[in-house]
């Protein structure tokens, strides 16, 4: 399984979509990687990169909504982060207009988008349930 | 080329390699290469640093270790080194670097860091950015990788 229960922050909203991305992932991977004519395939994989791009961008500012209602104090610097990496989503939709759906092409966005993610939900994410920790403990 | 660049470079590499991969990273004993080219393992990330630090950062990993950080991050088998795999484990350096900037920039060297370059293939050597690399041996319970890193203060 690509999702692991160790990437939680404890925020069940912010899990689930992190869970629900890690998923789709997973299977557009599966279908990437999987044997047989790429040809055929490419129908399928231009829908869901696309639908890949818009579910991370939803999620990111569902995610930025969060942040603002807790006050989340780095909220400024996790949008930037958000924004680099909306950018090079954007990059690689336009090389995949502009080359073709390419398997390589699908196979390294793919690749850079897991590790990413990853890191993204394990590291940069779990400082925002830190923060939501500490409240937490002053309400006590 | 001075040893307290290393301290940043390995911390970000403990701290990320922990984090996403689960995995605990221990150092060996630094090695000085002088006028002699890198020799590089089955996968070769290259990244270089501009700003107070000229240079670069040359991760390389055996075949066997890449495909099994891959297999942890996505729960999948990996059979060989494919653009997925390489693509991957070019994002995890990136992100290392990245960290690593940031610790550096606490001990007044700002850089910033060039996108990737991801080479495969065994054996291959490497010209060092500069005249002198630092090998930095890491072990971890996948297997043992390596850090060059060739910076220097720029002038």
């Amino acid at each position: 399984m690509m999702w692991k229960d160790s990437y939680k922050i404890g925020v069940e909203e912010v899990d689930r979509q992190h869970k629900e991305l890690f998923e789709r992932l997973s299977d557009f991977i599966t279908v990437l990687r999987s044997d047989g004519d790429w040809e055929p395939k490419i129908p399928e994989i231009k829908k869901t990169l696309s639908f890949m791009g818009d579910y991370v961008v939803e999620h990111f500012d569902s995610e930025e909504e969060y942040q603002e209602e807790i006050g989340y104090p780095e909220r400024e610097e996790h949008k930037e982060i958000h924004e680099q990496f909306k950018s090079e989503i954007a990059d690689f939709a336009e090389k995949f207009e502009k080359e073709g759906y390419e398997k390589d092409l699908a196979l390294e966005f793919s690749g850079k988008l897991m590790a990413w993610l990853i890191n993204h939900v394990a590291n940069t994410d779990q400082k925002i349930s830190d923060y939501a920790d500490s409240l937490d403990g002053e309400d006590e | 080329m001075k040893a307290e660049f290393v301290n940043p470079i390995y911390q970000a590499t403990s701290d990320v390699l922990n984090t996403m991969l689960g995995l605990e990273v221990t150092r060996g004993d630094l090695r000085l290469v002088e006028d002699d080219a890198i020799v590089g393992s089955d996968a070769n990330v290259i990244i270089g640093l501009t700003g107070s630090l000229n240079g670069s950062i040359h991760y390389s990993f055996s075949e066997e270790m890449t495909l099994e950080m891959v297999r942890i991050m996505s729960g999948m088998e990996m059979d060989e080194i494919d653009k997925f795999v390489s693509s991957a484990v070019g994002e995890i350096a990136n992100i290392i670097s990245g960290n690593a900037t940031t610790y550096l920039a606490e001990n007044d060297f700002d850089c910033d860091i060039v996108s990737p370059q991801i080479m495969i293939g065994q054996n291959k050597s490497f010209s060092m950015a500069n005249d002198q690399a630092l090998v930095i041996p890491l072990e971890t319970e996948i297997g043992d990788f390596e850090i060059n890193l060739s910076v220097k203060e720029s002038e």
